[in-house]
């Protein structure tokens, strides 16, 4: 009798439960459905993806042309590595930080809290656009940069770009707590981008660099892309992995240690 | 507790670094009233308003709001009240519509609810204007518009006809009324006393962080009418101000039975000059 009140009282819990995780849903699309109106119709931000693809076409086309139509490995790896860092750090950072911030510079963000949006909904419907748009991005820059389609690794080509694009989205999530407007936000963001963005760039010209971008989550896109242009087969490293998942950890942490203390915006 | 309670304030104080701006707050707002938080510039309605809210948190003191205490509000219970602040923003890009849409969205609201909200605060017709083309007034009452469109039990308002132009001000009085006859409970901040007397059911005098009178307007007005007086303006522009005592009221007797009266009226104080007063005493004490 006991268990069966138990089970009973679980069954509704569950449908409670359920029930306000599909109120959750709703609220998680209306602030998607928010930042969908508001990076798309902000110029500033929509060059971003746009510019990446336009200049990773270009290239391709010119030193073809140099080359009698194909591209040595070495430029197609450089290629696909700016294309891709630029669109994760770039992109990302800029994308997500500067949104969160525009929305401290118009007070929508506090209207948004007070009106029961939580911190969570908020993270998640803050970068889910951002986060489909890089995917989207990497994706495309990886078609037309030449590589041969049936040497790519579709698994971890995903997985890495998954993971890569999902911490970039993080750290624009930092850069917006932190900022206090639009310009503010570019200003934070340029310190990441010199290190997430050049490293890996820059990697290969320098035996040092190349080292130490092997510890950084974009380093490691690019340490796959490279092998890619270079026709190898690419093999994840467990080291690969403890980056990958390291810094997504960490960039999380930090986020969260920030919104403990302020929330987003600080009284 | 009372039944239709539905905020209550005791012993509210707040402390900033180097100041005190709330010391001991303590009010309570019922189903269907307009209470009125009238004071001047830094007296610390902001941030009562913002306690109340939850968007900070008072150094001592218990607010209850809707039976919660508001130092651990969760996001629910903005789904049952509605808070315009003072710099409360919209989303410039997006149209009149889409402002509304969006929230909408968040509170599980029907189309039809926004279309009626939106015929409301009369911007029916500017529904597919970015909002940042609107104008101070049109964009004070799509921020009106937004606040009540789940239809909360208490609605906050800071300063909502600050800068407002009077027929704009009117219109927004109109609709608080109209809110307040459905049994909204409506918390506002004004500087301005005329609103208040003829707004609110009640109002708080605050002063440097203290409520200094509570009440209804009248019952203030009334208890500050001490020595009554009256104002005459007899036949050849003469016009006097005269105490109420005997000798003084066969003198108006005598000028009314000779029709020598243009206008009389008596001079009990507004409660413009009894903030004056309570707050003028206070800062001499
Ligand atoms: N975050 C803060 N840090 C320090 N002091 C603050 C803070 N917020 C408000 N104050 C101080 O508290 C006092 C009350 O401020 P509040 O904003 O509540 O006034 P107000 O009554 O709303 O004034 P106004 O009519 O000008 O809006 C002021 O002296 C102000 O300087
Ligand atoms: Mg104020």
């Amino acid at each position: 009798m006991n268990s069966l009140n138990g089970n009973m009282q679980s069954m509704e819990m569950s449908a409670y439960h359920s029930a306000q995780r599909a109120g959750n849903l709703h609220k998680l699309a209306a602030v998607a459905r928010i930042k969908w109106l508001c990076i798309s119709r902000n110029a500033m931000i929509m060059i971003g993806p746009v510019l990446v693809i336009g200049m990773v076409y270009v290239c391709k086309i010119l030193y073809g042309i140099n080359s009698g139509g194909t591209l040595v490995p070495f430029m197609r790896g450089v290629l696909l590595n700016i294309g891709i860092t630029m669109n994760i750090c770039a992109e990302g950072f800029i994308m997500v930080g500067t949104s969160i911030a525009e929305e401290k510079e118009s007070h929508t963000l506090r209207v948004l809290m007070t009106s029961s949006i939580t911190g969570i909904q908020y993270f998640i419907g803050s970068i889910l656009f951002p986060f489909m748009m890089l995917m989207a991005v990497n994706y495309f820059v990886l078609f037309i940069s030449g590589i041969p389609m049936d040497i790519v690794p579709w698994g971890s080509f995903f997985f890495v770009s998954m993971v890569v694009s999902l911490t970039s989205c993080v750290l624009g999530m930092i850069v917006g707590i932190c900022a206090k407007n639009q310009m503010n936000a570019n200003l934070i963001s340029y310190p990441f981008l010199m290190v997430f963005m050049m490293v890996p760039v820059f990697g290969n010209m320098s035996e040092g660099l190349h080292r130490i971008s092997g510890f950084l989550f974009t380093g490691v896109m690019t340490g796959m892309t490279e092998c890619l242009a270079g026709g190898e087969k690419y093999v994840m490293s467990s080291l690969d992995i403890a980056v990958l998942f390291g810094e997504l950890l960490i960039s999380i942490l930090v986020f969260l240690v920030l919104y403990k203390r302020n929330g987003y915006e600080k009284d | 507790m009372e039944q239709n309670v539905l905020l209550s304030l005791s012993h509210i104080s707040k402390r900033f670094k180097t100041e005190q701006a709330l010391k001991d707050i303590n009010m309570t707002l019922h189903q269907g009233e307009i209470l009125g938080f009238l004071g001047p510039s830094g007296a610390g309605k902001t941030t009562t308003i913002k306690i109340i809210t939850g968007q900070l948190r008072q150094t001592s003191g218990e607010a209850r709001l809707l039976g919660t205490d508001s130092s651990n509000i969760d996001a629910s219970i903005y789904e049952k009240i509605g808070v315009v602040s003072d710099n409360s923003g919209i989303y410039k890009k997006m149209t009149v519509w889409q402002n509304l849409y969006v929230f909408a969205g968040i509170w599980q609201v029907s189309r039809e609810r926004v279309e009626q909200v939106l015929a409301q605060v009369g911007l029916a017709e500017h529904r597919k204007k970015p909002a940042g083309k609107l104008s101070k007034g049109q964009t004070q009452r799509l921020v009106l518009a937004r606040a009540v469109l789940h239809k909360p039990r208490v609605l906050f308002l800071d300063e909502p006809t600050s800068g407002l132009d009077p027929s704009t001000a009117v219109a927004i009085h109109r609709m608080l009324l109209e809110l307040k006859e459905e049994g909204m409970a409506i918390f506002l901040t004004t500087h301005n006393m005329e609103e208040a007397a003829k707004l609110c059911d009640k109002v708080a005098l605050l002063h440097d962080g203290e409520i200094v009178e509570f009440g209804s307007p009248q019952e203030i007005c009334l208890k500050h009418n001490r020595n009554k007086k009256y104002s005459v303006l007899l036949e050849g522009h003469r016009e006097l101000e005269l105490d109420q005592n005997p000798e003084n009221v066969r003198k108006i007797a005598g000028w009314m039975e000779r029709d020598e009266i243009m206008r009389i009226h008596s001079c009990e104080p507004t409660l413009e000059t009894v903030f004056l007063e309570v707050t003028g005493k206070e800062l001499n004490v």
